[in-house]
């Protein structure tokens, strides 16, 4: 007695469908994994949507929920499972696993309880998707970065760190707010390391292509009347804020990680800024990550622009690359 | 000495109060609401968002991490706060408030605790958006429309549940993945209650125009070989199950929540089976919200499609309605 299925479908194709070529997976069910993950099917971007994590009934949970919004949706398989092999095929990986600063927390204190979580992450991603291009959210992003780097043993373009892609929006958002304008009109970079020192680079800030230091030479430092050190001051303040407020942050990185996984899923060649591997930039000579600009397309990092930093400005990077080294060079079992 | 703002930019028009054209307020910064937020800012549908709770910390955060993602929306104004002013000319107001289901419990044990916050949240949207168009999501959403459509004196086109949208997205998905197609290419329409009592319509279930049913007459039945009524059950339970393994839903909802808001919108005049206001259809006599299709519109709910259900849909209808009208007449509103 024939199916409703086999009465309904003559089948042409002989076997299965190919597999996918957009496979997205994102490492960790957390707030900040499944915002990567709604921003990410929202945007249409993966054809398929793998998840992964240790808890697992959440796990099927969060799975489970996101299918039932497959009628919305252009992503036709999603899946989850705590086995990695459910990962296989993957272009792009999204790790956002490990623990969430506390209120009050450094992202710097949280680093060696992260390092032994990405120990049993990382070598399982590669296994089973050794051609993708890892893209690492949890904190201190820099030195997770780097951990990744090092346990994958993928080259440097294909392991990249959300970084400062954050910062520089939250940047162009409060600098667009004072200048009445869209943060799309507002173009400013967020540089180096992703958190308290970061680098506004003041020099580059522009409305169409108006340079505000030009303006105002006093900008972004102590003796400017206008106090605009204040917003990159409110940039770094504004994760621990939200995080006292609501307990966490994650729609606002999970927007910025869509924006990075379009321009490597789409071959743009748009420009970010990332951390990527800075050794030998800047007078740095360790195997540090930092946020630079990078041009993203579909092998990763294709390549960084080569901005035009003040000393001081390069000197912040530096210092940087120091306290970054000072930590990784203790790391065990990389 | 002339601010950087002063030299860089000159303001050449009349200044004018300017009133959103297209303004969405989600009441409740909870799971639900604030995918609810999410889906409606990534489909760009607005172009001012509003958030309104009464936990102001929290709020507050939520507001801050959206705003923060500006860079990436189309939405460029988005504001939140404990005072209703807030949401003033909004063209759709979704509301989200209240307690949510527990483990196990049923959206009908729901109602009390939520007719009470709605008393205090209705007259303050339609004091601040009179025209507007309120949809409901809190459960039991049928019985809680009705109580939005009393206590805010709206028309009934204007006072929407989010009823079965999603129950039909699930049996959709579903059906999909039982014949291995998009959820899109399947067609079946889950109606009145949402919840326990929902009906599929099995007669109107089709592919590409093909009556599912004409093709396995035992369909929905319990002797069908292929168990098809099996679809409706997971609906059903999808709920519960996924309560029980992450503590809520709330993508699925969001995102169902924000196709609606699409309609209304973009005044599409799509047909989507929501709770409406259903007393002289179908045998029923009382004022009660079922979910039936409906065309959405910019005027909101503008019409309603009448299907053609067996007896013992029917029947099943009026049985809901009866429970929801012994519920309903006990409120104190």
């Amino acid at each position: 007695m024939a199916t409703v299925q086999e009465k309904l479908i003559t089948p042409i194709t002989g076997g299965a469908s190919e597999g996918p070529r957009n496979k997205v997976t994102v490492v960790g069910v957390g707030q900040v994994g499944m915002a990567c993950a709604i921003s990410i099917l929202l945007r249409e971007l993966p054809d398929e949507l793998a998840l992964v994590d240790v808890v697992e009934d959440r796990l099927k949970g969060e799975m489970m929920d996101l299918q039932h919004g497959s009628l919305f949706l252009k992503t036709p398989k999603i899946i989850a499972d705590a086995d990695y092999a459910v990962t296989a095929g993957s272009r792009i990986v999204i790790v956002t696993a490990g623990v969430r600063q506390q209120e009050g927390e450094s992202r710097l204190n949280l680093v060696q309880r992260n390092v032994n979580i990405f120990k049993h992450i990382i070598p399982q991603i590669v296994k089973h998707s050794p051609n993708c291009i890892l893209v690492v959210v949890s904190n201190p992003v820099d030195i997770m970065t780097y951990v990744t780097w090092k346990l994958s043993g993928l080259p440097k373009h294909r392991v990249i760190g959300s970084g400062c892609n954050l910062d520089s929006a939250r940047f162009r958002y409060l600098m667009a707010e004072k200048l009445s304008v869209h943060p799309t009109s507002f173009h400013g970079w967020i540089l180096g390391e992703h958190g308290d020192s970061s680098v506004p680079v003041w020099s580059g800030a522009n409305v169409a292509g108006v340079n505000l230091q030009t303006l105002n030479p006093d900008i972004g430092t102590d003796q400017d009347k206008e106090g605009w050190k204040e917003t990159h001051k409110m940039v770094v303040d504004s994760a621990y804020e939200v995080i006292k407020l609501k307990g966490y942050t994650n729609w606002a990185i999970g927007m910025s990680v869509a924006d990075l996984t379009e321009s490597l899923t789409k071959n743009l060649s748009r420009i970010h800024p990332v951390s990527t591997m800075v050794k030998g930039m800047y007078g740095i000579n360790e195997d540090v990550y930092l946020s630079l600009p990078c041009v993203l397309n579909n092998s990763g990092v294709s390549s960084v622009i080569n901005m035009t930093l003040n000393a001081e400005e390069v000197a912040k990077l530096k210092k940087s690359a120091d306290t970054l080294w000072g930590i990784q060079k203790d790391l065990k079992d990389l | 000495m002339a601010t950087v703002k002063e030299q860089l930019i000159e303001h050449v028009m009349k200044d004018e109060v300017s009133i959103p054209c297209g303004k969405v307020t989600v009441v409740g910064v909870g799971a639900v609401g604030m995918a609810c937020a999410i889906s409606i800012l990534t489909k760009e549908l607005t172009d001012e968002l509003a958030l309104v709770d009464v936990i102001e910390d929290k709020l507050k955060g939520e507001m801050m991490d959206l705003q923060h993602g500006g860079l990436f929306l189309r939405t460029p104004k988005i504001v939140a706060d404990k005072d209703y002013s807030c949401t003033a000319n909004s063209k759709v107001v979704v509301v989200t408030a209240g307690a949510r289901q527990q483990e196990g419990e049923s959206r009908l044990n729901l109602v009390q605790r939520n007719v009470n916050i709605f008393k205090f949240i209705i007259p303050n949207i339609v004091k601040y958006s009179p025209n507007c168009i309120i949809l409901v999501v809190s459960n039991p959403v049928d019985v809680l429309t009705y109580v939005a459509w009393k206590l805010s004196g709206f028309p009934r086109n204007r006072v929407i549940g989010s009823g079965c949208n999603l129950d039909s997205a699930r049996f959709r998905y579903l059906m999909g993945e039982k014949l291995n197609l998009h959820p899109s290419s399947c067609h079946g329409w889950v109606i009145g209650e949402h919840g326990d009592s929902s009906v599929p319509v099995w007669s109107g279930v089709n592919v590409a125009g093909v009556s599912l049913k004409n093709l396995n007459p035992g369909m929905g039945t319990d002797e069908d070989k292929e168990n098809w009524k099996e679809v409706h059950k997971q609906v059903v339970e999808s709920a519960y199950e996924v309560i029980k393994l992450k503590g809520y839903t709330s993508w699925a909802i969001g995102m169902s929540v924000a196709d609606l808001v699409e309609s209304i919108m973009k005044n599409l005049r799509k047909v989507h089976p929501v709770s409406t206001m259903v007393q002289g259809m179908h045998g029923v006599k009382d004022e009660v919200f079922l979910s039936i299709p409906c065309v959405l519109s910019s005027s909101g709910l503008s019409d309603v499609v009448k299907m053609t259900l067996k007896s013992d849909e029917e029947e099943q209808l009026r049985k809901s309605a009866d429970t929801l009208w012994g519920i309903q007449k006990e409120l104190k509103l």
